[in-house]
């Protein structure tokens, strides 16, 4: 779908995603890295625990259906080459830290005046300017600056991250959809622009809207062990089911009541409860607690019924009841339940990349979307270190066989 | 000008996942129409945190959030004449975004095969937990319950307990995001190729792209991960350790063991730095218990600040672990902008979250606080659509416009 346009991912470990998205709706994403390749080919883990390269799967999940270049923008033959580039390319994405490009005449304004129609997506732990600009960071560090990390975990136990880093995600689709907003404008002005993300804003999105209780005088929520804590109310989330957990919505209102009365109806059937606890007023009920009409000893009555029929049924047993009655229960599923989810085979989710060198495949998670005209596709597994070097430096950009060689040579590329 | 002022969107989204693509279309200034019933208005609106902690539908910040800067319509779907209005509002769309469950665009005959008939080069985004066909597309809920299917649950824990999960519907903040790259990316290939499309957004199939390295690990090294709480395979010490005051947290980590002599040096422990037990990283791990208890027992003298400030001048990462009065004082958060006060009809001054993210040249605007319900009935039908009076009563008589 954005076949005709060239981005130029000059990204470290951070802001990988945003040029894999860009990728995946068919842009020529060209990853430039230093010579030796990116730092992200250091993360863990490795394809059997092997340190290389080529096989950090951190480096495989976010570089599929790029190019990959190296080039020195330490020296001034490789920044040259870069100004060479950006003068044909459409979007280029950095994660470095403010200043750090602009110090080496790679920043923004540096290449607008090569490319005015450039388009500069920056992606950093805060933001190019303000107080905590130049604070170092990690993906803990930017969930507890921006919110969310204090919501998740057990509450006799230090807030929780989920185990895989999230933070450069959310910047890096922050990043993409803003790349998108400013190449809209730039098809009328013909102007490009410097896009600000700041991984702390981006993750703000994971509070739900909690950052406002202060502003709003409102109460906030509390991390709860597999649930969330509403004033007094504790609402369980996670409970345990024969073969592992599910989270099951057991939860009052207008609009949610009702999910609440269809599980203790089929409670009923199966003589789980009795008459008077199926036909509670399940819409009204949280506020009868929270007002005391109902007794808190109760709910907790109700609620030992409910995990007494979750911990009875199989997770697949569960769900199935979940399908045909509309409950508000799904199955916490492990990795290795969700390479075989039905659902996802079903749909064709899982896409094999071909990695010859190591000669093996491997199912990589599908589109992110469907799109009927022009469907995304995986046209190649992410890149070994410069192995698009001879097709872009010689073939597209120019350079003489001698020239090349030459570069190569003093470290250049 | 504003980059999307020239879109127009029909936005029939509900809840969070889809809402959150239409609040940022309407940032860059696109006009989003959205429709809602009066008889059963957006769960979102019942939703905390509310304004002054009063619920109601027009003081919940969650909804004042996805929404800010849409104009409301109420419409009773289920009355024959409020099809006639919806396709009129098609015709005047480039874009319909939609995020019921799948039978439910098609039981009232307004599915992309009946809206194309209308409008033929028309973008449509049905966004569902888990897609539009397969055996659960049927499945309804909320985003938590797709990110437990996805995985999230499963990696967001400590090891030697049951699941906590991240916080509320976390698959809800990721498919946002996916939404709108997938409707600015159909609106480019409509322009080159005068081609609309249907776009079949499963929350869950997007949200997986955030457990890709998880996923790829179980697929190439038959490794089933799962929470670790707050370790890290790559960094040692990477924790949170408590602070002075009730639930106050502080998180740091060292990524290098440069770092880690920095930080051995803040705590005034300049002996541990060269000590055997905590000298590379993989030495770190293996004494990770004895490691935290360490920093621990510095933490906990310190404010959360206090020991950001410290340990942030020599260089180590480390932040507060913010609540809301901490993010709302946050002087980085305040310089980018991060919280809009804005003046509602109803309800008065009240707060939203501003744009995400920054354009240098031309910036994101908030043009008008979350509709209330049927907030902007009379201007939909008089300006947009051109009805005229006869018409728009008729319509109210009928109970199609609530």
């Amino acid at each position: 779908m954005l076949n005709p346009y060239r981005v130029l991912d000059l990204t470290t470990e951070r802001g990988l995603l945003c040029g894999q998205i860009l990728a995946d709706l068919g842009a020529d994403v060209i990853k430039v890295e230093p010579p030796g390749g990116s730092p992200a080919r250091r993360l863990a883990p490795f394809y059997q625990d092997v340190p290389d390269p080529n096989r950090s799967i951190y480096w495989w999940a976010y570089n599929r259906n790029k190019r990959s270049i190296t080039l020195n923008l330490e020296t001034d033959e490789g920044r040259e080459l870069l100004y060479r580039l950006a003068a044909s390319s459409h979007f280029l994405i950095e994660s470095d830290n403010p200043g750090h490009l602009a110090t080496r005449r790679l920043g923004y304004s540096d290449l607008a005046a090569c490319n005015r129609e450039l388009i500069y997506v920056s992606i950093t732990p805060f933001g190019q300017d303000g107080p905590k600009a130049t604070y170092a960071d990690s993906d803990l560090v930017i969930l507890a600056a921006g919110g969310p990390l204090l919501l998740g975990g057990d509450e006799d136990r230090p807030p929780l991250r989920v185990s895989v880093p999230q933070a450069y995600l959310h910047a890096s689709a922050d990043a993409a959809t803003g790349a998108l907003v400013a190449h809209h404008e730039r098809v009328r002005s013909g102007l490009g622009q410097h896009v600000d993300v700041s991984a702390q804003q981006s993750v703000t999105i994971a509070t739900q809207a909690n950052n406002l209780a202060y502003r709003l005088h409102a109460d906030e929520a509390r991390r709860m062990a597999g649930g969330v804590k509403l004033g007094s109310l504790r609402v369980p989330l996670v409970w345990r089911a024969k073969d592992g957990y599910v989270t099951l919505g057991f939860l009052f209102g207008r609009q949610l009541g009702m999910f609440s009365q269809r599980l203790m109806n089929y409670l009923h059937e199966l003589g789980i409860c009795d008459a008077a606890t199926r036909d509670k007023d399940w819409i009204a009920y949280g506020a009868l607690l929270l007002s005391g009409k109902e007794p808190m000893a109760e709910y907790e009555r109700v609620v030992g019924l409910i995990a007494e029929f979750a911990a009875n049924r199989t997770k697949a047993e569960l769900l199935s009841a979940a399908l045909e009655r509309g409950l508000l229960i799904a199955p916490i599923t492990t990795m290795d339940e969700v390479l075989q989810s039905p659902q996802l085979q079903s749909r064709q989710y899982w896409q094999l990349l071909e990695h010859p060198e190591l000669g093996r495949s491997f199912p990589y998670p599908g589109p992110f979307a469907r799109f009927s005209a022009a469907p995304i596709a995986y046209r190649r597994r992410p890149p070994l270190v410069g192995e698009h070097n001879r097709e872009l430096y010689v073939s597209e950009l120019g350079l003489t066989e001698g020239t090349f060689a030459d570069f190569a040579r003093r470290g250049v590329i | 000008m504003l980059p999307l002022d020239d879109v127009k969107v029909v936005d029939f989204m509900w809840a969070l996942a889809g809402p959150g693509t239409t609040r940022t279309l309407a940032d860059y200034g696109a006009t989003v129409v959205r429709i809602e019933s009066a008889n059963r208005v957006d769960g979102a609106r019942t939703v905390g945190p509310f304004l002054d902690n009063k619920p109601a539908h027009d003081g919940s910040g969650l909804f004042g959030t996805y929404n800010a800067g849409k104009l409301g319509l109420a419409l009773d779907l289920n009355k024959p004449q409020a099809r006639g209005v919806v396709l009129d509002l098609v015709r005047w769309a480039d874009v319909v975004c939609e995020s019921f469950s799948p039978k439910a665009m098609r039981a009232w005959r307004l599915d992309y095969e009946s809206l194309r008939e209308v409008k033929p080069d028309l973008i449509m985004l049905s966004s569902c937990l888990m897609g539009q066909t397969g055996p659960m597309s049927k499945f309804i809920g909320f985003g938590n319950m797709a990110a437990a299917v996805a995985g999230f649950y499963h990696l967001c824990g400590w090891p030697d307990r049951p699941p906590s999960g991240p916080f509320g519907a976390y698959t809800d903040y990721i498919a946002p995001r996916f939404g709108a790259i997938s409707v600015l990316a159909a609106l480019d290939y409509r322009r080159r190729t005068g081609q609309g499309q249907y776009i079949d957004q499963s929350q869950a199939e997007s949200a997986l792209h955030f457990l890709t390295p998880a996923l790829l690990e179980c697929a190439a090294n038959a490794r089933i991960e799962q929470g670790i709480g707050n370790a890290d395979p790559n960094y040692a010490p990477h924790g949170v350790y408590p602070a002075l005051g009730d639930d106050r947290w502080i998180a740091i980590t060292c990524k290098t063991d440069q770092q880690w002599r920095s930080l051995c040096t803040v705590m005034d422990r300049g002996n541990l730095a060269s000590h055997q037990a905590f000298a590379t990283l993989a030495m770190r791990h293996q004494n990770r218990d004895q490691l935290d208890h360490i920093i621990s027992e510095w933490t906990r003298g310190l404010t959360a600040h206090d020991a950001e400030v410290l340990l942030q001048q020599s260089g180590i990462p480390a932040s507060a672990v913010q609540d809301s009065n901490d993010v709302s004082h946050d002087p980085q958060l305040a310089a980018r902008r991060y919280l809009a006060e804005i003046e509602h009809p109803v309800c008065g001054k009240t707060v939203v979250e501003g744009p995400r993210f920054l354009l240098s040249r031309t910036p994101a605007m908030i043009a008008r606080p979350a509709p209330s319900v049927g907030g902007d009935n009379q201007h939909v039908v008089e300006t947009i659509l051109g009805y005229d009076q006869d018409r728009i009563s008729e319509l109210v008589a009928a109970g199609v416009l609530g």
